[in-house]
């Protein structure tokens, strides 16, 4: 039974996935024709640079002949539906193409090997804001469902509103300012100094890195988790089998450890993963400001210098993320709570 | 007598609202914004910040990267704060074939800084002889320019900073004594910092602010017989203080008061409309979608699902650096994304409302679908969606700051997410220029706020199972 729901909704996932790629190859057909065109002409070019003693009109022609070729070799004699379908096939089994300015570090003009080597540094950041954040959270949200109403739980309500729409790369500006150039404790930006160093050093220097952005996300983060745990473990509590645990004179804080987190943790989870996720396309604007060599700065660089085949692979890459996060998600859940996967309406 | 339930339902939600305190300061919030947006240009000293944002010549008046005027509260030596001048008095003196045209400035110098320009502008029509002078606390007169001006457009600008060197230069002559002079530098002298300046030995080093009344004199010739081509302009000096303003200047010259008061327009159109329409699009696409059932409602769950997948913020970055969209067609890419936002909690609504027998009587009584749907179903989801609409607001307000940070926002209005752009890539968080960084984000964070207190006093009336045990 769960095999099969299992199976059902991976499919589900990769055919949501396909259909939004076929969505970006079509949305950007034209863009990305011009860059692959640009991209031949200048590759021809550079082939053909060093052939001398020819005649003008033998050059054209063999130019001609040439790009024609490379042309073929990128489809781009066939028809446009033809092309998107190829390029949508090309983007799902990750053959991204090459970038047209951005390098890697190691000089690779590889989309692939590019995103590949800002992952992990995105990964890395916002990992580690998601645990402090729900850690924090959840100690914070289960402190205020015992007194609903109470001071604690009307302090951090308040504060969950008044950073609601506050931008978390402006908060970061702020920090920046404060703590980089008023009080210089924090290092302005970047993963690590140069040259990095090496060893534990390195370990201790990445995470002095990372205390400022960590405590922007976190700062801004961690109310607005609280309150929804707070509201989470409300609602468990008005469970009929809490009341029971109660009665059966169960302590009140196995009762909330024991019986009513174990209840809530699904909707906890649920929340954490989809956080994670938004935040590694979403905080695309975040890294840039703390120049945090990851997923979002890279964004933030291909797009400043128009590197079609990169801004088309990492928006691919962030929907395929998000989309198979989705996934896991339904599926531990279908795993946690059985009555969700009979698929009942709502 | 019949009561309408609606305005009951109304009147009880209000009573309810009131009693929740950051309920009713969002709503004074709301009130303040709306009435900044509707008197918009009246409070700001530029009422054409809002069109005139990126005119060079609008701006030209002001100090660059000048600290709010406020400032010199705190501060040791308190610097001149940048003003516009009316003439104190003008004359005009009729003489064989001409006339000259006598206007005069009273300046109040209470500072220990100088001004760092002073600017006349007045009215010409033709190349005209100028001089301006000025008297000094001290009973000096310093004849600072003496030569004809070009008019642009009709109007003539005279920048004592740039004009008046040779002059203070005379007048610095008669003062420091000789082996000063050889020292000094006639090129790096800044003459407002000479003019505002105790007129004894030392002033070209350690300068000394004299306080008092000085008094500009301008006199411009005018060639009888040529008719005024426009109205007379009355002339005005423009002093560019160290200091300006509630909220100082930018690297551009501008003037952030009058820009983050233009801001606030955009913000509540962009927040109420993106909010206002994705809400209503949620609502009607989860209400159909619960009512038709079936295969209908299978495809539009297929579809919600696809949108949903979709990470919104690269996705509209991306598409608004290809297409260059101005502020409408941003408003309508937040909608485009923002609508599934709702959908889910409408459509599970939807589905128990589609059940009550009230909805199977009107069935039975004959009404059609779109009737059921929109008399019957929809109007029920209305206050939950004013929460949602409220809650929707800061998020769109963000995601166009976000847009505009990146340098890609509409270039024909001024947003607060420009304006920390521009701050941004003018390096002001590196040379901390925080009234350049601070309020934008501020008035962000400020109408997020006023709308997540209308949003969570709503859903608290809506949702009261929250509220305790």
């Amino acid at each position: 039974m769960y095999q099969r729901y299992a199976i059902r909704r991976i499919l589900d996932g990769i055919l949501v996935y396909a259909v939004i790629v076929l969505a970006l190859s079509a949305l950007f057909n034209s863009v990305a024709d011009r860059t692959v065109r640009a991209l031949i002409d200048e590759e021809v070019r550079q082939s053909m640079s060093k052939m001398k003693g020819v005649r003008p009109e033998d050059f054209q022609l063999a130019f001609q002949s040439r790009v024609r070729e490379r042309e073929r070799a990128y489809w781009l004699d066939r028809p446009v539906g033809e092309r998107i379908a190829r390029r949508t096939v090309a983007t799902l089994t990750f053959d991204f193409g090459k970038s047209t300015i951005v390098k890697s570090s190691a000089g690779s003009r590889e989309v692939a090997a590019i995103i590949g080597e800002a992952l992990p540094r995105t990964l890395l950041l916002f990992t580690t804001e998601a645990i402090l954040v729900v850690t924090l959270g959840v100690a914070l949200g289960l402190r205020m469902a015992r007194r609903p109403g109470g001071p604690l739980d009307r302090a951090t309500s308040l504060a969950t509103m008044i950073v609601y729409g506050m931008p978390s790369w402006w908060v970061g500006m702020i920090l920046i300012m404060l703590f980089v150039y008023i009080v210089p404790v924090f290092p302005s930006g970047g993963l690590h100094t140069l040259p990095p160093l090496t060893g534990f050093a390195r370990l201790l220097d990445v995470a002095w890195h990372m205390v400022l952005p960590l405590a922007t996300l976190v700062l801004i983060g961690f109310w607005g988790t609280a309150l929804v745990v707070r509201n989470i473990v409300l609602g468990v509590l008005q469970e009929d089998f809490v009341m029971a645990a109660r009665a059966r004179g169960i302590p009140e804080r196995k009762v909330l450890r024991g019986h009513t987190l174990r209840t809530a943790a699904p909707p906890v989870a649920t929340m954490a993963i989809l956080m994670l996720v938004g935040s590694l396309g979403g905080n695309l604007v975040f890294e840039g400001i703390f120049s945090w060599p990851g997923l979002g700065n890279l964004y933030w660089i291909a797009l400043q210098q128009m590197d079609v085949p990169l801004v088309l692979g990492l928006l691919s890459v962030t929907t395929g993320l998000y989309v198979f996060a989705l996934v896991l998600l339904d599926l531990a859940y279908g795993f946690l709570d059985p009555r969700i996967k009979t698929g009942g309406a709502a | 007598m019949s009561v309408n339930p609606a305005t009951t339902r109304l009147g009880d939600f209000w009573t309810e609202f009131r009693r929740s305190p950051s309920g009713v300061v969002g709503l004074v919030l709301l009130v303040l914004f709306a009435a900044v947006a509707v008197l918009g240009p009246a409070l700001s000293p530029y009422p054409e910040a809002g069109t005139s944002w990126r005119s060079i010549e609008y701006w030209q008046d002001e100090p660059a990267n000048a600290p709010p005027a406020w400032t010199n509260l705190f501060a040791r030596e308190k610097g001149a704060v940048s003003a516009r001048l009316a003439a104190a008095d003008s004359a005009a003196e009729e003489g064989e074939g001409y006339r000259v045209e006598r206007a005069s400035f009273a300046y109040d110098f209470s500072y220990d800084r100088p001004p760092l320009d002073l600017i006349l502008h007045f009215r010409v029509d033709e190349p005209a002889p100028v001089s301006v002078a000025i008297e000094r606390p001290d009973g000096r007169r310093v004849e600072l320019v003496n030569s004809t001006v070009e008019p642009v457009s009709g109007e003539a600008r005279i920048s004592l900073d740039k004009e008046a060197g040779a002059a203070v230069l005379d007048f610095v002559r008669g003062i420091e004594p000789p082996e000063a002079l050889e020292r000094l530098d006639g090129s790096s002298l800044e003459p407002t910092a000479i003019l505002f300046a105790e007129a004894e030995p030392g002033l070209t080093t350690a300068p000394r602010a004299l306080k008092g009344k000085y008094r500009i004199t301008l006199e411009t010739i005018v060639v009888d017989g040529a008719e005024p081509a426009s109205e007379p302009v009355p002339p005005r000096l423009a002093v560019v203080g160290r200091v300006s303003g509630l909220l100082g200047t930018d690297a551009q010259k501008r003037d952030l008061f009058s820009g983050a008061v233009a801001g606030v327009r955009y913000a509540l159109l962009i927040g109420f409309l993106t909010a206002l329409v994705s809400v209503a699009v949620g609502v009607v696409y989860g209400a159909l979608s619960a009512y038709a059932g079936g295969l209908v409602d299978a495809a539009m769950q297929r579809f919600f699902e696809i949108m949903s997948s979709m990470p919104l913020l690269p996705f509209m970055i991306v598409l608004s650096a290809i297409f260059k969209p101005s502020i409408v067609t941003m408003i309508v890419l937040m909608v485009l994304f923002f609508w599934t936002g709702s959908v889910k909690t409408v459509r599970s609504m939807a589905l128990q409302i589609k059940e009550e027998t009230y909805i199977e009587a009107a069935k039975a009584l004959g009404a059609g679908g779109p009737r059921i749907l929109f008399r019957h179903i929809v109007p029920i989801l209305v206050p939950y969606s004013f929460a949602s609409m409220a809650l929707a607001v800061p998020g769109a307000i963000v995601y166009e700051a976000t847009v505009s940070l990146l340098g890609l926002g509409d270039a024909s209005i001024v947003t607060w997410g420009q304006i920390l752009h521009d701050a941004l890539s003018g390096g002001a968080v590196l040379n901390g220029v925080w009234w350049w960084v601070v309020p934008p984000g501020l008035l962000i964070a400020l109408m997020g706020m006023t709308f997540a207190f209308l949003g969570f006093a709503m859903d608290k009336i809506l949702h009261p199972k929250l509220r305790t045990r």
